[in-house]
């Protein structure tokens, strides 16, 4: 008869590398059909592309490179990463609550997963990017990594660093709403949507009544790619405060 | 014998004002090290909502809750040594079977993945099929092996049985207690179906309305209360100022159960002319558990 | 197992049993509690119960890491305490009901004789 016994207990890195584990135990979740569906993606942005160009005038051709940089297949892989966040939080922290994990190592090996994930698909599209530039365009001069919104000419590094901060940004607002979901259920849910609303619209009021639209487009062209994804961590790394905040306090039902 | 939880004055009240509903109501025991304890009441009593607060789940509206001497709530050291699969668990939407089977042993130091493997292999559990497609029966079944195999100090089984059929459900029961004699750990066992794990159980809660209303060996409780059937007049009689659980009759006969018949009390039973007729945990904790309902003078019999 | 006692006593008079119709001979080893506890699907702390009863009263002992066995003399020990307590066992209920069904203990005694032929 061996009674079962305590082992020796774990460190808190331990208990949050666990977490990162649990959302990464279906490596086709994460990993896998992600960089499929990119690829497919790619492939029927690039047959588009190349059926443009065979219809088009020659004397087009400039205007018609021009539009296609524009598209924005590649911004399924961010709201992807939203679908995965709210999965995590939402099915996998019962489970890590049952499991026996406390809700601080969930929170910080969640937040430590999607940090991570987002590294690694940022040099994913870091190297698409490189090798678009390389094939001129994949021959066609498109821009499905470059698109005008993510693209920079500060060097791969700062190109790096725009796909993380969009990445940890989709990551983190996905939490918070599933969050807000496993605490107070529909009702947080609609109650996030609200207050979310809320703040776009009175955005938009306040740049339409002071008529100061032009201020906030001059902004956008100052602080230029680099500068608007850096500041999207501003907004992440609230939406992972509070996101830890309401979870701290939530309790996994039926 | 050391004790794994201390439950004193705990209570859990959702909402507030003449709409609260008090899920636990002033709970206090004590659970002690090794030993297998069933956690009984009927549906909405309260089970899983205790459960609950044992591993920090939930928060208690008051009281004081000390398991493995600490409290539980987002404490590592407590929760590491506790494996509480609900009877409602969910999993993420992409998990297959496998896959809680590969996750788990990262949470749990004791993990056991040769019999895990072989209690799939036993339960008829498919490994590759997704969580989302299993049938009730293997869902109970996956909660089950992960319950068993983790081999945590303190394991919840959450209405385990549910969906299994008789052949599953017997192999649980006979699993668990071999695995229990050779590696003995505090299991508690949530179910409303009492009769076919009573003979398991070593010490039996009973939850009633969020109170607990019953805490005594499972031994103690078997033949503490005996029906006693006759004559109307005569059942009457016999049980004036005796404590009676439940009564009920049928024309000129009647039924009473009995609480703490002693060997004379029987005696004096069968000298009046009445039958004896025991009474099952189940029947016990059924006519405890109604006890507040309206007394059935003249309703159908038991 | 019935609900009607306790299951320790159970399991004490069913080793009883099987001492007293010689399935159990003396000197010889009893099942292991956890045997116990499988075979018959129950507790193995509430088998050892039973288990322990039997050794309090001198009908089993314990050999230290071995198991446990059965006493010398145990069945005639049994035997005589199971003649004690037939009277109070089988005699009073059987004429409890006889009496209820109007047959006389003469007439009865006429019926255990025939029976027994």
């Amino acid at each position: 008869m061996t009674a079962v016994t305590a082992s020796t207990p774990s460190s808190p890195f331990g208990r949050a590398w666990r977490t990162v584990r649990l959302l990464t135990t279906n490596p086709w979740t994460v990993i896998g059909w992600p960089l499929v569906i990119l690829g497919a993606i790619f492939v029927m942005t690039w047959t588009i592309w190349w059926l443009i160009f065979a219809s088009v005038d020659p004397a087009d051709l400039t205007e018609t490179a021009d539009g296609i940089r524009f598209n924005g297949a590649v911004s399924y892989i961010f709201v992807y990463m939203l679908v995965i966040s709210v999965q995590a939080v939402n099915l996998a922290f019962p489970l890590a609550l049952g499991f026996g994990s406390t809700r601080r190592a969930f929170s910080l090996g969640s937040g430590l997963a999607f940090v991570l994930l987002s590294a690694a698909y940022a040099v994913v599209l870091t190297i698409g990017a490189w090798l678009e530039e390389l094939t001129d365009g994949w021959g066609l001069h498109g821009a499905f990594f470059r698109t005008f919104y993510l693209a920079t000419d500060a060097g791969w590094l700062a190109q790096w660093w725009i796909y993380f901060c969009w990445f940890v940004f989709f990551f983190f607002t996905g939490t918070i709403f599933a969050a807000m979901y496993v605490r107070w259920k529909a009702l947080g849910l609609t109650a996030a949507f609200v207050a979310l609303g809320v703040l776009v619209v009175a955005t938009i009021a306040v740049l339409t009544l002071t008529a100061t639209w032009h201020l906030f487009w001059e902004a956008l062209a100052e602080l230029g790619t680099i500068g608007i994804a850096s500041a999207a961590l501003v907004p992440a790394v609230l939406a992972a405060v509070v996101g830890y905040l309401v979870l701290r306090r939530a309790t996994p039902r039926g | 014998m050391s004790t794994v939880i201390r439950v004193d004055g705990l209570s859990k009240t959702y909402g507030a004002g003449s709409g609260a509903v008090h899920a636990v109501s002033e709970a206090t025991f004590e659970l002690a090290e090794n030993r297998i304890y069933g956690l009984l009441g009927r549906n909405g009593a309260g089970k899983t909502t205790l459960m609950q607060l044992l591993t920090g789940q939930e928060f208690a509206t008051r009281g004081t809750i000390s398991v493995f001497g600490e409290q539980p709530v987002e404490n590592a050291r407590v929760l590491e040594r506790v494996c509480f699969i609900k009877e409602s668990q969910r999993y993420p939407d992409d998990f297959r079977v496998k896959h809680v089977l590969k996750s788990a042993p990262w949470f749990f130091a004791n993990w056991d993945a040769a019999f895990a493997d072989e209690l799939v292999e036993r339960f008829r559990v498919p490994a590759n099929r997704r969580m989302k497609k299993l049938s009730r029966g293997q869902l109970s079944a996956v909660g089950v092996i992960v319950g068993l195999a983790s081999r945590a100090p303190l394991t919840f089984f959450d209405e385990p049985y549910l969906g299994l059929d008789a052949v599953a459900r017997q192999l649980f029961y006979d699993v668990l207690l071999a695995d229990y004699a050779e590696h003995p750990r505090t299991v508690v066992l949530s179910t409303h179906l009492i009769d076919e794990v009573s003979n398991l159980l070593e010490h039996v809660l009973v939850i009633d309305d969020g109170r607990i209303i019953i805490d005594a060996d499972a031994d103690e409780l078997r033949g503490s209360a005996v029906d006693v059937v006759g004559a109307r007049s005569a059942v009457e009689a016999f049980t004036a100022g005796r404590e009676v659980l439940h009564r009920a009759s049928l024309g000129g006969l009647a039924t009473a159960t009995v609480a703490g018949l002693d060997d004379a009390g029987r005696a004096a039973a069968r000298e009046a002319g009445l039958e004896l007729a025991p009474v099952s945990l189940q029947q016990l904790v059924i006519r405890t558990t109604t006890l507040g309902d309206a007394e059935p003078e003249n309703g159908e019999p038991a | 197992m019935d609900d009607s006692r306790p299951i320790f006593l159970q399991i004490a008079e069913q080793l009883e049993d099987d001492i007293v119709a010689g399935r159990l001979p003396e000197e010889t080893q009893v099942p292991s509690t956890n045997e116990l506890a499988a075979y018959l699907r129950i507790n193995p702390a509430t088998a050892g119960k039973g288990v322990n009863l039997l050794v309090d009263q001198g009908i089993l002992y314990k050999k230290r890491g071995i198991g446990m066995f059965v006493a010398d003399g145990a069945r005639a020990r049994l035997v005589a305490q199971r003649r004690d307590r037939f009277r109070e066992q089988y005699l009073a209920p059987l004429l409890t009901e006889a009496e209820r069904l109007g047959i006389t203990p003469a007439q009865l005694a006429a019926m255990i004789e025939e029976a027994g032929r």
